[in-house]
């Protein structure tokens, strides 16, 4: 118990940290917007598409790198995929654990893994020749302190392996999901374009597929892993700011929550500055942590 | 300036979604009366109704009604209130409480139906004196019709068994998610947007999860799940991803889900591939509600 309440402190002081944090990022759009000069509107903190796209190009290099390596214990390079910046940047470092394919022994599950694994490559591909010359490098990023961090922060004990099995795996997988859909939900409303909108809705439909087959093997997986998808939805919500923007997989009512979603049937929507505090695991803007130890590279970070 | 362009390029993109009643007809006559180039700048622009936001969530409102008509049904044995149906409702042929053996489906069954339930709720409140009242609908001849023009039999159940209810709810799931999907990027409001994304990853979720349950069923079940997806292909048009354990989401080669127009939506759920116009049959006999209705193409 006293444990606990030791972590409920050290993420009460993240979300402290990170509405300050978020208090200085408005602080610096005003300033920015002022320093435009003669403008009486400020329109300077207005990201472009391709601020958003390589926004999305970082949080799908982070999947692409896990499921990759989950099915193939490969990093992108390894498996022929660049992580260069469109201008030739080189791509960052990946902090994992040797040997990290999963020792699947559910052939469908081994599929679905390997489906995921395409479908996340195939995005960073996407994302790359969009963006061209323009396109990020791979930032920096940690699959082995983050998840130990996130596991002590959700309660789930002091490391966890999600590479280490069948269970692990989907429980790894069910923190990235959810995000993935609802930062994509977030930026579909700031793009201009309504053809890049429309392939950023297509892919944020590829995440909620990805996420529900994730939830409904994480729900058929019992009681054990329903409990622990809770716990990190917890910490999720808790990590954003809102406390009550994420379910776990339950059943209530006499109904599954497969879908992450509100009283009206809707997915949640999440903006940049919290999508970039899960994934930083609270750490600060600019700075990052967790996921991205070095935080994204890009504008939006 | 800007902001006309931007409205003309919207108009255009409504235009290629809807390829509207009338729309494609006047179109074709046009391009036939010139014979060669008719480029004079004497020809009467086409005249069409603009389409709303309105338009647009009413068209998805009919799908909701569909599918909440049908997910209810299931696990209640009753569909919707008089007050969620509006008034003048029209009627719901067949539908009935499927007996569940296992509970998880059950659960399964009855999340989605209070998900359709809210999205109902949520489009009629959003859409106010606006919303369109429950069009007449069909749960029985609508699937064995299905079911004959996909080659699975000569009639199909889909609350026989909870088996067969997976089936059912396959029909519909993806094709709710490729006709938001459509739809997204034709909506002017940025707020009916957000919505609209929220309630398309909704529907994605549910047929992430169908997919997953029938490829885990394997056959039969996963052979007819395939023989209605190629019917969707066949009467609608629009594109599939055949399923099976390594082909859990439908998307392309880029991993992007598909889209649908109106047009190959209206198809679908009117049963009925004929080219042209075609305004009502299959699930909703009379057709839709609203002014997106008619297939023109």
């Amino acid at each position: 118990m006293e444990h606990f309440d030791e972590k409920k402190t050290a993420i009460e002081e993240s979300g402290e940290s990170r509405s300050r944090r978020s208090a200085v990022l408005f602080g610096s759009a005003a300033l920015a917007g002022f320093a435009l000069g003669t403008k009486a509107f400020a329109q300077s903190a207005a990201p472009t598409d391709n601020d958003i796209l390589n926004f999305a190009l970082n949080l799908e290099f982070l999947e692409a790198q896990f499921y990759t390596l989950a099915t193939t214990g490969m990093t992108l390079d390894q498996a022929g995929i660049s992580t260069k910046g469109g201008g030739g940047s080189a791509g960052g470092t990946v902090t994992v654990k040797s040997g990290a394919k999963v020792p699947f022994t559910t052939p469908s599950l081994q599929q679905f893994a390997t489906e995921i694994a395409m479908d996340e490559q195939n995005h960073v591909k996407f994302l790359q020749t969009a963006l061209g010359a323009n396109a990020i490098a791979m930032p920096n990023i940690d699959l082995l302190n983050s998840f130990n961090a996130l596991a002590a922060a959700a309660g789930l004990g002091a490391t966890f392996d999600p590479f280490a099995s069948e269970t692990n795996f989907l429980l790894g997988a069910f923190i990235f999901e959810d995000v993935g859909v609802t930062a994509y939900q977030g930026a579909a409303g700031l793009l201009s374009s309504k053809t890049i909108l429309d392939k950023a809705v297509g892919i944020h439909n590829v995440e909620a597929y990805h996420a529900a087959g994730v939830r409904t093997r994480i729900f058929q997986a019992g009681a054990a892993a329903q409990s622990a998808s809770q716990a990190i939805a917890m910490t999720r919500a808790k990590l954003d700011g809102t406390n009550n923007d994420d379910i776990g997989v339950s059943v209530s009512g006499g109904a599954s929550t497969i879908v992450d979603c509100d009283s009206n049937g809707m997915t949640y929507a999440r903006n940049t500055t919290q999508v970039l505090s899960i994934v930083y695991g609270g750490g600060a803007a600019g700075t990052g942590g967790a996921f991205f130890p070095s935080a994204l590279n890009g504008t939006i970070k | 300036m800007n902001k006309l362009s931007k409205l003309f390029t919207e108009d255009l993109s409504r235009r290629r979604f809807l390829a509207g009643a009338g729309m494609t007809a006047a179109v074709a006559a046009v391009a036939g009366c010139g014979g060669s180039s008719d480029m004079s700048g004497t020809t009467s622009p086409i005249v069409s109704p603009p389409i709303t936001d309105a338009d647009i969530l009413n068209f998805a409102l009919n799908l909701e009604y569909l599918e909440a008509e049908f997910y209810l049904r299931a696990v209640t044995g009753s569909g919707l209130s008089s007050t969620d149906a509006g008034s003048g409702a029209a009627d719901v042929t067949g539908g009935a409480a499927v007996s569940f053996k296992t509970p998880a489906i059950q659960q399964y069954a009855q999340e989605i139906a209070n998900h359709e339930q809210e999205h109902v709720r949520f489009l009629r409140k959003a859409l106010g004196s606006a919303a369109v009242s429950r069009p007449a609908i069909d749960l029985t001849n609508s699937f064995n019709a299905a079911a004959m023009a996909a080659g699975i039999g000569s009639a199909f159940n889909p609350f026989a068994d909870e088996n067969s209810f997976l089936v059912g709810a396959f029909v519909f799931e993806d094709v709710g998610v490729t006709a938001y999907h459509g739809a997204a990027g034709l909506l002017s409001d940025k707020n009916n947007l957000a919505a609209a994304a929220g309630i398309l990853a909704t529907e994605a979720y549910h047929a992430g999860t169908i997919r997953t349950l029938i490829a885990e069923l394997g056959d039969p079940y996963l052979g007819f799940a395939n023989k209605i997806s190629a019917l969707r292909a066949s009467a609608g048009g629009g594109a599939e991803t055949t399923l099976d354990a390594s082909h859990i989401v439908a998307a392309d080669s880029n991993s992007i889900s598909y889209d649908r127009t109106a047009d190959q939506v209206l198809h679908i759920v009117y049963l009925n591939p004929a080219s042209g116009f075609v305004s009502k049959g299959g699930f909703f006999p009379n057709g839709l509600n609203g002014t997106i209705k008619a297939s023109a193409s």
